[in-house]
């Protein structure tokens, strides 16, 4: 059965031959890629290079033009509740309902995922991100970092076996940074996979141990982290600021 | 049983939202009895010709304020890409279906408590004695709406100009329902007792328990187009 093999985490992900159209515009064309458990991938490139459609057809928000993603083998199917868990989406300051708590929020989502953490587990996950002492407040009362932190104890509940990042470096500070680095870096330690797109490219390059370019819709690059990085340097040099080296 | 405890866990959010904002509620109830009121106004109605009005104008207050909630009902889900976190979720797409239909069930049921009985009042209606035929009725009638409208208003949600679209599509899909209410009502002011009306409230039960089916079987689809 397709669902016993799904939730047989940890994850390996196949993508082949991945496209999206609009209309007569491809946003992404012919993407391969495979993905072991515990990989920690950067999706980098320019703006309009297809990074947020590629993450949501991974999550299964937009159907595919062409092309399959599969988990451990079995096609993926946003119609198939089981897969649907074991994927999650962390974008800054969003999916969370503004008039409910931020315990609410976070007792709603995990009863959605059949995850009944008792009141000490949400609470533990509110502390780690410096926010228990706002559990009670609503979601409108928080800024966008907050509202960050609040979706990183979130998925730290939530635990899912592929998680996917769309620019969440923007509404963090220093501290929001490291926390969620640290949180990235320990899923992965447990097998998990984490995809994050981003534009800062250096900061995302210290803490991955794979990174993909896409450029109009195209992979163009696809190698394991090294140090020094010359051919990612190559690779990624045309959408840098002027004499930038990225890898370095 | 899963469908269900998913359905009650989204209607209590939908509700507690709900409290907190008053949105969707007041404005119904207050537009519910504003219209009251203009026909109430507009049309100096002999006592003997109010029942055979009155189904039709009930029917015109409930279309109305009900098209109002049904375009605030995906509200909360529109900010902050909320439906975007419930469509990543594994929640069975049908428990979201259920849970907004009754949730825009219980706010129309809430309005018409308080339309109905004002309804009699300024219309100077002495049968007092039919109202729990005439609510019975009106919970058929209004079941139909919800389950066909949250559908349409699943459909509609990501058109740029759904308010307008909304009723647009919804209205002419309704007529089954608006006729067997307005004929079931009409049936039962005229008589005075439900009998003759019991064809039409066949067909009006047919429509709901056809349209609930359909709705459960077909949201997952819908929601995602």
């Amino acid at each position: 059965m397709a669902f016993f093999a799904v939730l047989g985490i940890p994850l390996h992900i196949t993508i082949q031959k991945l496209s999206k159209a609009y209309g007569v515009l491809w946003a992404l064309r012919d993407l391969n890629l495979d993905l072991p458990q515990g990989e920690f991938v950067a999706l980098l490139g320019p703006n309009g290079a297809g990074k947020t459609t590629l993450l949501k057809l991974i999550a299964g928000l937009i159907p595919p033009t062409l092309g399959t993603v599969e988990l451990n083998g079995v096609p993926f199917s946003s119609t198939h509740a089981p897969s649907r868990a074991q994927i999650g989406l962390l974008t800054p300051a969003g999916h969370l309902y503004e008039n409910l708590t931020l315990r609410e929020n976070l007792q709603f989502f995990t009863s959605l995922y059949k995850q009944n953490h008792d009141s000490t587990a949400i609470d533990a996950a509110l502390k780690n991100v410096d926010l228990i002492g706002r559990a009670h407040d609503y979601v409108s009362t928080l800024s966008s970092g907050m509202k960050c932190r609040l979706s990183i104890a979130k998925w730290t509940l939530l635990r899912p076996g592929l998680l996917l990042l769309d620019e969440p470096y923007g509404v963090l500070d220093g501290s929001g940074v490291d926390l969620l680095e640290n949180f990235l870096q320990a899923h992965c330690g447990k097998g998990n996979i984490v995809i994050l797109a981003s534009h800062h490219v250096a900061r995302v390059l210290k803490i991955c141990n794979r990174a993909i370019i896409l450029h109009q819709g195209r992979l163009t690059f696809n190698a394991p982290r090294q140090q020094p990085w010359p051919d990612f340097d190559r690779a990624f040099g045309e959408f840098l600021p002027h004499g930038e080296l990225c890898s370095s | 049983m899963q469908l269900l405890r998913e359905a009650f866990l989204l209607l209590r959010k939908d509700l507690v939202l709900e409290l907190r904002r008053r949105e969707s509620l007041l404005t119904m109830f207050f537009f519910g009895t504003l219209l009251l009121f203009v026909f109430h106004f507009s049309f100096d109605l002999a006592p003997e010709r109010v029942a055979e009005m009155a189904p039709g104008l009930l029917w015109l207050a409930f279309l109305f304020t009900g098209t109002l909630g049904l375009a605030q009902l995906f509200q909360a889900e529109r900010e902050n890409q909320c439906l975007e976190a419930l469509l990543l979720s594994p929640l069975d797409r049908g428990a979201l279906f259920f849970a907004k239909v009754c949730f825009n069930f219980i706010l129309m049921l809430l309005v018409e408590i308080v339309v109905i009985p004002l309804f009699w009042i300024l219309f100077n209606l002495h049968t007092w004695n039919l109202l729990p035929q005439i609510f019975l009725i009106t919970l058929l009638g209004t079941a139909g709406f919800c389950v066909l409208g949250t559908v349409l208003s699943a459909v509609t949600l990501r058109a740029r100009a759904r308010e307008l679209l909304l009723p647009l599509v919804l209205f002419p899909l309704m007529i089954p329902v608006i006729l067997a209410t307005i004929q079931c009502l009409g049936a039962v002011l005229r008589t005075g007792e439900i009998g003759e009306a019991v064809p039409w409230l066949r067909l009006l039960l047919g429509f709901d328990v056809i349209f609930l089916t359909l709705g459960v079987l077909v949201f997952d689809w819908v929601i995602e187009v």
